[in-house]
């Protein structure tokens, strides 16, 4: 899988340095700012906003990137070479997954330095009515987001995988990848988060009067659901990748 | 002869189609096959499935005794028709890539054949000629010392300087202890290489032997014979 | 050497062998190319070069060393045998020819007479 792993990293390096550069560069110009002596409070408001907005396009161009990985190998020609290297369907899948996850883990890091270095200059009030509301929640909450999304790639994969093994000729296969995964979401979110939902809190962050943040947030036990989940796709996924796939 | 390849009863359906049809083949070591037949005729389908990138539908075949898998992946040499090489490589990269994946791979020969098909390592896949292309791809392919090759149309729309190359490429890989299947239907080109052939219409096959046998038999080369027959 | 691939490749091969011998291009005792060599040049396969080495082996116009390869035969009483049967044939496809055309054997030999 290390094989693999280099490779999936070596094709596309010059794009990962560059975004995450960006994301630091970015991040370190706008602290500037906000960190000359006569500072006010809408700036800081606003560099904290288009910091955010950069960390957030850069994490959709994560996502986006980690669920082309193995849709190009699924429908395009060069599967014709992913799927006759001597290699089992989870080892490919894995290097996909372990690249995403190092560039997901690597995000969350810089993204939450950065916003802990923000969240420190703001005004005193600001900071103990913000720390008080999610300190108790943070973590967990940054593991779930994390594993939410891990599964929500793992989800499209397996969808475009079960896609792959039902159709062959290219014309619906986008159609019915989103089909199966609409139906996924649908069920997991009635018969897999129906029962815990109670263990599922809403909690609200309020910035000064402008701005709420909402997250959902079911502390650890939602955190372990999804890690269930990625064993799950994961397994299935792997399993139709070595022994019903047709390229 | 020892057997490598064995396929029973093998079929292969797509929606109402038969692309295979309990096809029954044997192929032993040490041989040249040549897969005669029209376009759709089951020839490609057949090679993906022993390269392992179909299931059959019905029947089974098997190569060394096992059933395609990471196994066969490891002692089957595939040339497919497509670009199948990632685009970002260069060449380099392709030969980098094939000696880290396959354990049988000749850097060496690899190097070697690269000069004899003119190709510079520096250039990138997505700038290849379409002769250059299906030399690279059957430098890749023979440069490894597999058990079994299995070359899909490696000749298509290949300029007859690059023909003549593939063609001593081919022989340079034969050898007792491997099999060469190659599908074609530009068989004037190859049909000398062949030792046996098998007739794939329709996802069965129609007529098969050795090839010798059938120019003296029938009294025509094996492309008319083809000629004759479809 | 151009093949007709109406026939089998391996006589052509024979027979190509044979003139060579006996006109002179391959000398008595000389070693053969090996079988991969001789399959590279003419681009046939090798298994075909095996069976025309078997089949010079078995008319005893070669013989094959284990392990170090195949030579023209040294005999000289084999060589103009060689040459008589290969004469003989193209003498028979003259007269065959001749015939087909309407030559009676008179007109054929004066025919030829009169070419030479």
């Amino acid at each position: 899988m290390m094989t693999l792993l280099k490779y999936e990293i070596y094709r596309r390096w010059r794009w990962l340095v560059f975004r995450y550069a960006a994301l630091i560069i970015i991040g370190t110009i706008l602290l500037n700012r906000v960190s000359s002596p006569a500072y006010q409070y809408e700036f800081i408001g606003e560099s904290m906003g288009k910091f955010a907005l950069t960390s957030l396009a850069i994490f959709i161009i994560i996502i986006v990137e980690g669920i082309n990985m193995l849709k190009e190998d699924l429908f395009e020609e060069c599967g014709y070479l992913t799927f006759t290297i001597p290699k089992k369907g989870r080892t490919i899948l894995a290097s996909k997954l372990v690249l995403l996850f190092l560039q997901l883990s690597f995000w969350t890091i810089i993204s939450i330095w950065f916003g802990s270095i923000f969240f420190s200059k703001l005004p005193y009030h600001e900071i103990v009515q913000i720390e008080t509301q999610i300190n108790f929640y943070f973590f967990p909450t940054v593991l779930f987001i994390l594993t939410a999304f891990f599964n929500f790639v793992l989800m499209i994969h397996f969808s475009l995988t079960l896609t792959k093994t039902l159709l062959v000729n290219k014309r619906y296969s986008g159609l019915l990848s989103v089909g199966i995964f609409i139906l996924l979401a649908y069920l997991i979110e009635k018969v897999y988060y129906g029962p815990f939902l109670n263990q599922i809190k809403h909690i609200s962050i309020e910035i000064g009067s402008r701005s709420n943040i909402n997250l959902l947030s079911g502390g650890y036990t939602a955190v372990f659901l999804n890690i269930i989940l990625v064993a799950i796709f994961f397994t299935a996924t792997a399993y139709l990748l070595e022994n019903k796939i047709n390229i | 002869m020892e057997q490598i390849l064995k396929a029973t009863q093998l079929s292969k359906y797509f929606y109402q189609k038969k692309a295979l049809d309990k096809v029954d083949l044997t192929i032993e070591k040490g041989k040249i096959y040549g897969i005669l037949g029209p376009n759709g005729g089951g020839k490609s389908t057949f090679l993906k499935i022993a390269a392992g990138l179909l299931k059959p539908s019905q029947g089974e075949i098997t190569i060394d005794n096992e059933k395609p898998g990471v196994y066969t992946k490891s002692i089957v040499s595939y040339l497919p028709e497509t670009n199948y090489l990632y685009k970002w490589m260069k060449i380099k990269d392709a030969l980098n890539f094939f000696k880290d994946l396959y354990a049988d791979f000749d850097t060496e020969r690899a190097r070697e054949s690269l000069k004899f098909m003119e190709l510079e390592e520096e250039e990138k896949v997505t700038s290849l000629s379409k002769g250059m292309m299906g030399r690279l791809k059957l430098t890749l392919a023979l440069s490894r010392k597999s058990k079994v090759y299995l070359l899909d149309e490696p000749l298509n729309g290949i300029d007859p300087i690059s023909r003549e190359k593939i063609i001593t490429s081919i022989l340079d890989s034969y050898s007792e202890k491997t099999s060469i299947l190659i599908c074609s239907h530009l068989i004037y080109y190859i049909e000398k290489l062949l030792d046996y052939v098998f007739f794939l219409s329709e996802g069965r096959i129609i007529l098969s032997g050795n090839a010798e046998e059938l120019r003296n038999k029938r009294g025509m080369s094996i492309d008319k014979l083809f000629q004759e027959v479809f | 050497m151009e093949f007709n691939n109406n026939i089998p490749i391996y006589l052509q091969i024979i027979d190509n062998i044979k003139q060579d011998i006996v006109v002179g291009k391959l000398k008595e005792g000389q070693k053969m190319p090996s079988v991969r060599e001789l399959a590279g040049t003419l681009k046939v396969n090798p298994n075909t070069i095996q069976r025309v080495y078997q089949e010079l082996d078995r008319e005893k116009i070669t013989f094959t060393k284990r392990g170090m390869g195949t030579y023209v035969t040294e005999e000289e009483k084999t060589i103009s045998l060689l040459k008589e049967e290969i004469s003989k044939k193209i003498i028979l496809d003259f007269v065959e020819g001749m015939n087909k055309l309407g030559f009676s054997n008179k007109e054929l030999i004066n025919t030829l007479k009169e070419y030479l």
